[in-house]
């Protein structure tokens, strides 16, 4: 019964995805894994309100060995399943990591859940938020812990602003301001540059991670405070080069 | 050894907010209601728990407690014979990955104590079988300072409220109603305290598997869209 190996040692990224229902989660995955796999040992774990729904949708669209994806009963409460109690999902890491060692990268996807559902950091050692544009424009002005503090913010499916009356710049400064410097990316996966932006910010935070440069942050279930003039708590933004 | 600790750490064990995966476990209950198990009868679904499956584990739980206090700590037996009365493939996996999650714990709190180091005796037990709940259980109240009886009632109160906490999820119902039905059951629980403390080693360990049980967490392992994962 090995201890989980501390992040300090441990080469692999563990790397969450939360977010609310439908804003891309599991697409947002698939992309990782078809750009990614090639180059990187990568394995999933998925969280469903009703089981495997998200692991099928995965193992189907065929872009990492079915052996790799594993779904995680959450009994109804994904926000407890990736913070309050991470038991399931960290021994769905811990069995991956075994039995497909050595891997680079660990994808655990949250089931969908509201604004304030964020990763404890005992789980994943960084975390991507996922919004949509067509959630409303306003969702990321809102804000929350995910939105304010979580390592990246993707702003997802693009591509519709159009269909859907947002501007995503807008929405992208909104979340900017929210962030305090934090990097955001308005994402489509049919806009191969934003693609490849994404990809590029998985590459860096995993080279972070492996030089014990990047240390995890917990976004916090509170509702955002202010910021003092010393405050330097937050001060691990990696860069990302534009929207 | 237990430097005060045995009352807490039966309040500790007992507490649904114990971080230690117990939340996405129904007892079954899921796989009951799938089966055509009328929601009304969830009550009698714990009694029949409360003397067959649970009962054994109490007492699976009372007989790892005393190996955890015996020198050196050797907890293969207590293993051995639960996973035999255990003959649900689906139940074992399921007790043993509340196990691990209950281990991790222990490691975390009290992982020098011989009773938790000698976990791994229990581990090598049984190939591919991790520490199963109760000895996982009975490992931690020696290490807590436990008394059988708290370490039985513990596995028994724990046993019901996986159930009721699940009813609320699969099944409308007012929550305070699940308060009642556990003080319903008073009398099947502590009559399997009892029975659990009176348990003389591995040989007298009660084999009270229920057959029904055992075919509904088997026919659970292949449902779709589950909430909980047994």
């Amino acid at each position: 019964m090995p201890e989980t190996a501390s992040p300090a040692t441990r080469q692999t990224l563990r790397l969450g995805v939360a977010g609310p229902v439908g804003t891309g989660k599991s697409s947002l995955i698939a992309t990782l894994c078809r750009e990614l796999a090639g180059e990187l040992a990568m394995a999933v774990v998925t969280n469903d309100i009703y089981t495997d729904e998200d692991a099928r949708f995965l193992r189907s669209a065929g872009v990492l060995d079915a052996e790799r994806i594993r779904a995680v009963e959450t009994g109804a409460c994904p926000h407890t399943a990736i913070r309050d109690d991470i038991t399931a999902n960290l021994d769905a890491v811990e069995d991956l990591e075994e039995e497909f060692a050595p891997l680079d990268l660990v994808l655990v996807e949250s089931g969908g859940d509201n604004l304030t559902a964020t990763f404890s950091p005992a789980l994943i050692d960084a975390q991507i938020f996922c919004l949509d544009v067509a959630g409303g424009g306003d969702v990321a002005r809102k804000g929350g812990p995910g939105i304010g503090r979580a390592d990246l913010l993707v702003v997802n499916k693009s591509d519709l602003a159009p269909h859907v009356g947002v501007d995503v710049d807008l929405m992208v400064a909104d979340a900017e301001k929210a962030r305090e410097g934090r990097p955001v990316l308005a994402l489509s996966r049919h806009d191969a540059a934003s693609v490849a932006r994404l990809c590029a910010w998985v590459r860096e935070i995993l080279a972070a991670h492996r030089g014990g440069d990047h240390v995890p942050q917990d976004p916090g279930p509170m509702a955002p405070h202010s910021h003092g003039p010393d405050d330097h708590g937050h001060g691990h933004g990696h860069a990302l080069h534009a929207h | 050894m237990g430097e005060g600790t045995g009352e807490l750490g039966a309040l500790l064990l007992a507490d649904a907010r114990l971080p230690t995966g117990g939340h996405a476990h129904s007892a079954t209950l899921e796989a009951a209601l799938a089966a055509g198990l009328p929601g009304e009868r969830i009550p009698d679904y714990l009694s029949a728990r409360l003397r067959t499956v649970a009962r054994t584990e109490a007492a699976a739980a009372v007989l790892a407690l005393r190996a955890g206090l015996d020198e050196p700590v050797d907890y293969t037996t207590v293993q051995a014979a639960l996973a035999a009365r255990t003959p649900s493939h689906a139940l074992r996996e399921a007790s043993a990955a509340l196990g691990r999650g209950l281990a991790r714990l222990a490691r975390r709190v009290r992982g020098d104590h011989p009773a938790v180091v000698g976990l791994s005796t229990a581990a090598q037990a049984v190939p591919g079988l991790r520490p199963m709940r109760p000895v996982v259980i009975g490992a931690l109240g020696a290490a807590l300072g436990m008394t059988e009886a708290q370490a039985a009632r513990a596995v028994l109160y724990d046993d019901v409220q996986t159930v009721t906490a699940a009813a609320l999820k699969l099944h409308p119902g007012d929550p305070l109603t699940t308060a009642q039905w556990l003080l319903d059951a008073a009398p099947d629980i502590e009559a399997s305290v009892r029975a659990a403390v009176a348990t003389e080693g591995p040989d007298d360990l009660p084999a009270r598997s229920a057959p029904l049980i055992d075919q509904w967490a088997g026919e659970h392992t292949y449902a779709t869209r589950r909430l909980f994962v047994a």
